[in-house]
């Protein structure tokens, strides 16, 4: 019991590393433009169904596929948002409305994903998946490989946000995009980074997240979706460090959860988690003054 | 022409427009009346589909077949409907407790689109409670053994029945929009911190307009799992949902004769109008990611081109209290000094 209680803690690390790449993403472009993009779940897919195909289709190496699938959604997401949500965020139209288009977004990109690459199980073809001992903990190397390149990436991140002119543009137009304007910031050219960025994150993680799951359908990307709300929630929306906390507390939950209860209702522990948190304390663990 | 084979293909189109009404009235109320995204509306008539049919079923024998579910009354016609209704609008009131009291309108988004998620996964994976992914099936027809009905003329039978609880739906949804709990609900749409102002309870409000909305979703579902005869996950799927807020956008959203238009445009067309397309055997997905992609370009095309919808909400015109014209006399600016 507390031996396998150890091995899911290892497995909630992963989970972590996967749900603060895609996290991060989410809080940072609800942060800059204020509303909840619901086609994450599409994104997700159609990042792991493309690296899919460049890896076991074409035949490249795995990491190079994902490097080119993360490009890809990046662009994607630039690209979506220059053609579709940002004529209607000028707009001004309510919130609602807003959810709803990128609701409408998500119907047409995930049924593309499953006209295209079919409703069947895929996996990738990666080499080096016998795990090794690391402590208590048991990994395979593109575990381990993926913790790395999440913390890389949050590193990253955390530099972006601190220590350039466009991180801080970022912060200033999640504080007040209306002030961020007058003072002269571009912020039409700061969405576009934002949602370049954020396309990265959610492209990368969903190649990881498919890797960690062995096997995947197109659907993965949804049933992942509202454990990423979990955790963004947890952490206080619009906040990329409490986001952080917050991938870490849900991921250690979900995979602890498993050893505990059965483990098909482990994404189910995330919600009962957010809804707790909407209870209690609704604004986040670490509330931003802004949002 | 042949009456026989044209005349049950008719009815079941008919029953699927009035089932769809009823729906697309049921998120008028929520989301035209009141502004409340529910983004997971096919659960709720998924959930009075499931009541409805698992009290209308006898108990679950272990046999041949064995289903397991909850409930298993063996009630008559319509205690099983209402029985729905009650169940939908139980689920309702749970979600508004949890989400109505203070959060804003994009965690309330989250919250009920996740929701869904998890619901339709308990549902499927947790069989004891209907069943699994196979779901219900050989729900008694309502009424169909008192009048001795066959499968062929049923349909004749069921169409009268659900039109009766549609007008009745009908005098409902327009009765609320034009009482004073519709006008409340329209304002707190507005404004929540006017109606606030003025006395209002907003989270009360809002929670009748999610209950009532639901409790149409609950009908809906059980008229559906009562014709049908058999109801399962693959009938609800997240989706659809967004099937019904396109007939709702479409029609004119807080505009019941619009919502009608746009049951009949969305669902009736693009889903059961489409059920005679011919598919290619080889890609069997091909149709329903096609319709999907349809109601979500439907329901970007509508928010750009014409978001009040084809009929627009009735604006209520109201005299106009005539304020006192100024008394004070204009001051000319001298022409020059």
């Amino acid at each position: 019991m507390l031996h396998s209680l150890v091995l899911a803690f290892g497995f909630g690390l992963i989970t972590a590393s996967v749900l603060a790449l895609a996290g991060v993403g989410v809080t940072l472009q609800f942060g800059v433009t204020n509303y909840v993009n619901f086609a994450y779940g599409a994104y997700l897919a159609l990042s792991a169904f493309l690296a899919w195909t460049l890896n076991v289709v074409v035949g490249l190496d795995f990491w190079v596929a994902v490097a080119i699938s993360t490009l890809v959604i990046a662009v994607c997401a630039v690209v979506v948002n220059r053609v579709l949500l940002q004529p209607f965020a000028r707009r001004k139209l309510p919130t609602v409305y807003m959810l709803i288009v990128t609701l409408g977004l998500w119907l047409i990109l995930s049924n593309v994903v499953l006209v295209l690459w079919g409703a069947s199980q895929r996996h990738f073809s990666v080499a080096g998946q016998h795990p090794v001992e690391i402590g208590p903990f048991l990994f395979t190397p593109s575990q381990l490989l993926i913790i790395a390149v999440a913390v890389v990436c949050l590193v990253g991140v955390h530099l972006l946000l601190t220590q350039t002119k466009l991180g801080k543009a970022m912060r200033a137009m999640s504080d007040d995009s209306g002030l961020a304007a007058v003072s002269g910031i571009d912020t039409d050219r700061v969405v576009d980074a934002t949602w370049f960025l954020t396309g990265a994150l959610i492209g990368l993680s969903g190649c990881v997240l498919a890797l960690n799951l062995s096997s995947f359908l197109p659907t993965f990307g949804d049933d992942f979706l509202f454990v990423i709300f979990s955790a963004v929630i947890l952490g206080g929306i619009g906040h990329p460090y409490g986001t952080m906390i917050g991938a870490l507390i849900v991921g250690l939950a979900t995979e602890m959860s498993a050893v505990l209860i059965q483990s098909s209702y482990k994404s189910d522990v995330a919600f009962a988690l957010l809804i707790i948190m909407l209870l209690v304390r609704p604004r986040g663990l670490i509330p931003s003054r802004a949002k | 022409m042949d009456l026989a084979v044209f005349g049950p293909y008719i009815a079941t189109i008919l029953a699927y427009f009035i089932i769809f009404n009823i729906l697309t009235w049921g998120l008028n109320i929520q989301f035209g009346y009141a502004g409340i995204p529910n983004f997971t509306y096919i659960t709720f008539m998924a959930m009075g589909a499931y009541v409805t049919g698992a009290t209308g079923l006898p108990r679950p024998t272990a046999g041949f077949q064995y289903v397991q579910y909850i409930l298993g009354y063996s009630w008559p016609f319509p205690i099983t409907l209402l029985a729905g209704a009650v169940g939908a609008g139980a689920l309702a009131f749970l979600l508004g407790l949890i989400t109505l009291r203070r959060l804003r309108t994009d965690y309330l988004a989250i919250v009920t689109f996740s929701l869904g998620f998890i619901l339709y996964d308990v549902v499927g994976t947790f069989v004891p409670l209907f069943n699994g992914f196979d779901g219900l099936f050989g729900v008694p027809q309502p009424l169909a053994d008192v009048f001795q009905l066959d499968p062929n003329t049923y349909p004749y039978f069921f169409i009268p029945l659900s039109l009766v609880i549609m007008l009745i739906c009908w005098l409902v949804a327009n009765r609320i929009f034009d009482s004073p709990l519709g006008r409340t609900m329209r304002a707190i749409r507005e404004d929540v911190e006017v109606a606030e102002a003025l006395g209002k309870d907003s989270f009360r409000f809002r929670i009748i307009a999610l209950i009532v909305g639901c409790v149409f979703a609950g009908v809906a579902g059980g008229l559906t799992i009562e014709f049908v005869t058999a109801f399962n996950p693959s009938g609800w799927t997240a989706p659809e949902t967004f099937v019904i807020f396109a007939a709702c956008l479409v029609g004119g959203k807080a505009n019941n004769r619009g919502a009608v238009l746009g049951a009949f445009l969305v669902p009736v067309i693009f889903f059961e109008g489409s059920r005679f397309i011919p598919v290619p055997p080889d890609h069997p997905l091909l149709l329903a990611g096609i319709r999907y992609m349809v109601i979500g370009t439907l329901l970007i095309g509508v928010l750009w081109f014409r978001p009040e919808g084809l009929l627009p909400e009735k604006k209520k015109a109201f005299f106009e209290i005539a304020l006192k014209k100024p008394t004070l006399p204009v001051v000319q600016a001298p022409d020059a000094l």
